[in-house]
């Protein structure tokens, strides 16, 4: 080894700090991107999927209201259109989707790969490496978001209230810190049962489900109501839509920003605690490189 | 010479009479039956899979129909009812479910069937073997139908109990008919997609394609006449469609028209010898191609 080699080493080692870790983050999520661009067929679904997504449900949708307007929906939701109200609630199927099984599966793709112990033993903390995974999933969702939002606007007449952007993008980001609890959860099945995605589809389809993306909450049986309620899925969709469509103007946002921050702090706190067990669990049985 | 010895030269003799005697054949129905057979004594030792698959697609079209409901209240609407002949879309879309999950399982489980041998480190050995590809891709076929059937009546069941709707069970044998002729078709469809599997490798997003586009293309949440003209033109191409507007007037009326019936088994007819030439060719030039470039073991 180099002496020059041997600085950069032991620089390597003494680093600290949350921009270290911020910055192997950016590494991962580069590394990702890189990867899945390779891969010319991903890129086409990419830019299809989320209009794959959507024409079904505009489709059905269509088929059964016969045009754009519903009263069923305005008796339920308080909007005629049901279009508008469809486009956004789903656009947010994209990204939670990325976060779930993107992130939850991040360990899983890297030992796929060969390369998961050689990244835990790079010196960051552990959990980074599904930060870093984190942060790709939500710049890939994010871009579905908007591709989803731009075609729903040009193609299919929605609109948005411009106003509503920037609290609906706040609303994300509180969505995303008690998903990422969800997704550390999934990423112990992963490490615990190693493929594990029967139980992550489960999961993640449950969540979608119960969401009131393509319809309010109040279609569900009584049950599921009581589970949509728990969901932090439920209220960041609901927020999101609510301020896109009716801008500054939109009343449920204390109850949707505080019960947002309570599921947060419950799905986080959760998660990570589960995480940082399993990750041990699963070290001190020498079980991380099995599979 | 040592029993061992003598031994070994016996099989190799026997081995070498079965390969000089060897003549390639377009279709070995034992090696399908040994492949089916294989691939269901896998699929035994995972009894949880059948009702799983028999539940996870319901969490799947459900917001589907739940989603009409929020639209148009619970299970009917003037427009609706104009445009498909139908009163009810809960109980139109429930079959039209239970038969694309046949579609499904073509395009996921035989589609994919060499991918999934390859992860398993079996592909090359499956393919060094002296039987027609097609045969082991049939026996596959074979097996996930059989699999196929328990689930989709498992989610028949679930969903009509779930949902309250019922359908004319003395049309039974008519259904089964033409059932099984999509389920043939499907083969073809099938091997066609092992073939672009073998090439471009990556399974998930090209299954994932071609799943989407076959499900927007399916008349199963709205009728045929819901889709844009030329998409109308794509989806009687697929054989899920022919089989759903079929089967679903079938179970839903619980009346039988042999003329409209034999239209529809004669088109299902076009559809089998059509995929299935389409489907073959398209299979071994995906096998020439990928062998020609020695990436069949590649990921």
């Amino acid at each position: 080894m180099t002496q020059q080699e041997s600085e950069a080493f032991q620089r390597m080692w003494t680093r600290r700090g949350l921009r270290s870790e911020f910055r192997a983050a950016w590494a991962i999520s580069t590394n990702i991107w890189k990867i899945e661009l390779s891969y010319p067929l991903s890129v086409l679904w990419f830019i299809v999927m989320p209009f794959l997504w959507f024409i079904p449900m505009l489709i059905t949708g269509t088929a059964v209201a016969g045009g754009s307007e519903s009263v069923v929906l305005n008796d339920l939701a308080g909007t005629l259109d049901w279009v508008t109200y469809i486009a956004i609630g789903t656009s947010v199927i994209g990204l939670t989707i990325s976060l779930m099984w993107g992130t939850g599966f991040s360990l899983r793709r890297e030992q796929n790969a060969g390369t998961l112990e050689t990244l835990m033993t790079t010196p960051m903390n552990r959990s980074t490496l599904v930060w870093g995974s984190m942060l790709h999933n939500l710049q890939h969702g994010g871009l579905g978001v908007i591709l989803q939002l731009g075609a729903a606007i040009v193609f299919f007449g929605v609109t948005i209230n411009v106003w509503g952007i920037f609290p609906a993008l706040g609303i994300i980001a509180l969505a995303i810190i008690g998903l990422q609890g969800v997704a550390l959860a999934i990423t112990c099945i992963v490490l615990l049962a190693k493929q594990g995605w029967m139980i992550v589809e489960f999961i993640t389809s449950g969540l979608l489900l119960v969401a009131p993306m393509a319809y309010p909450i109040s279609v569900l049986p009584p049950i599921l109501q009581y589970v949509s309620n728990a969901s932090p899925l439920t209220w960041s969709t609901e927020a999101f839509r609510g301020f896109l469509m009716n801008g500054l103007a939109y009343q449920g946002v204390i109850q949707a920003v505080i019960a947002l921050i309570i599921l947060d702090v419950i799905f986080f706190a959760v998660g990570y605690l589960m995480f940082t067990y399993t990750e041990r669990f699963v070290r001190r049985k020498g079980a991380l490189e099995q599979f | 010479m040592t029993v061992a010895e003598l031994n070994h030269q016996n099989s190799r003799l026997e081995e070498s009479l079965y390969l000089r005697s060897f003549k390639p054949r377009l279709m070995d129905w034992q090696a399908a039956k040994v492949f089916a057979l294989k691939n269901l004594r896998i699929a035994i030792r995972y009894p949880a899979n059948f009702m799983i698959w028999g539940v996870l697609p319901l969490l799947w079209y459900a917001p589907y129909i739940l989603m009409m409901v929020a639209i148009a209240g619970p299970g009917t609407s003037q427009h609706f009812t104009e445009l498909s002949g139908f009163q009810d879309f809960i109980t139109f879309s429930i079959i039209a479910v239970f038969v694309y999950q046949y579609v499904d399982k073509s395009i996921w489980s035989v589609g994919n069937n060499f991918r999934w041998e390859q992860f398993s480190g079996t592909l090359e050995p499956l393919f060094v073997t002296p039987v027609p590809r097609i045969s082991i891709l049939v026996g596959a076929a074979f097996s996930d139908t059989l699999q196929c059937t328990f689930s989709a009546c498992v989610l028949l069941i679930i969903s009509s109990l779930l949902f309250g709707v019922t359908y004319a069970f003395t049309m039974v044998a008519p259904i089964v008919v033409m059932l099984t002729m999509m389920v043939f078709a499907l083969y073809g469809f099938s091997f066609l997609i092992a073939g672009m599997i073998l090439v471009f490798k990556d399974p998930s997003v090209l299954t994932e394609l071609i799943s989407n586009v076959t499900y927007v293309l399916s008349p199963i949440t709205y009728p045929l006449q819901a889709l844009p003209s030329a998409a109308r033109y794509a989806s009687v191409l697929v054989p899920s469609t022919v089989a759903i507007i079929t089967i679903r007037e079938l179970a839903i009326t619980g009346l039988f028209e042999p003329i409209t019936f034999l239209q529809a088994a004669g088109w299902m007819l076009a559809l089998i010898i059509g995929f299935w030439g389409i489907g073959i060719l398209a299979f071994r030039w995906g096998e020439n191609w990928t062998k020609e470039r020695g990436s069949m073991g590649g990921f």
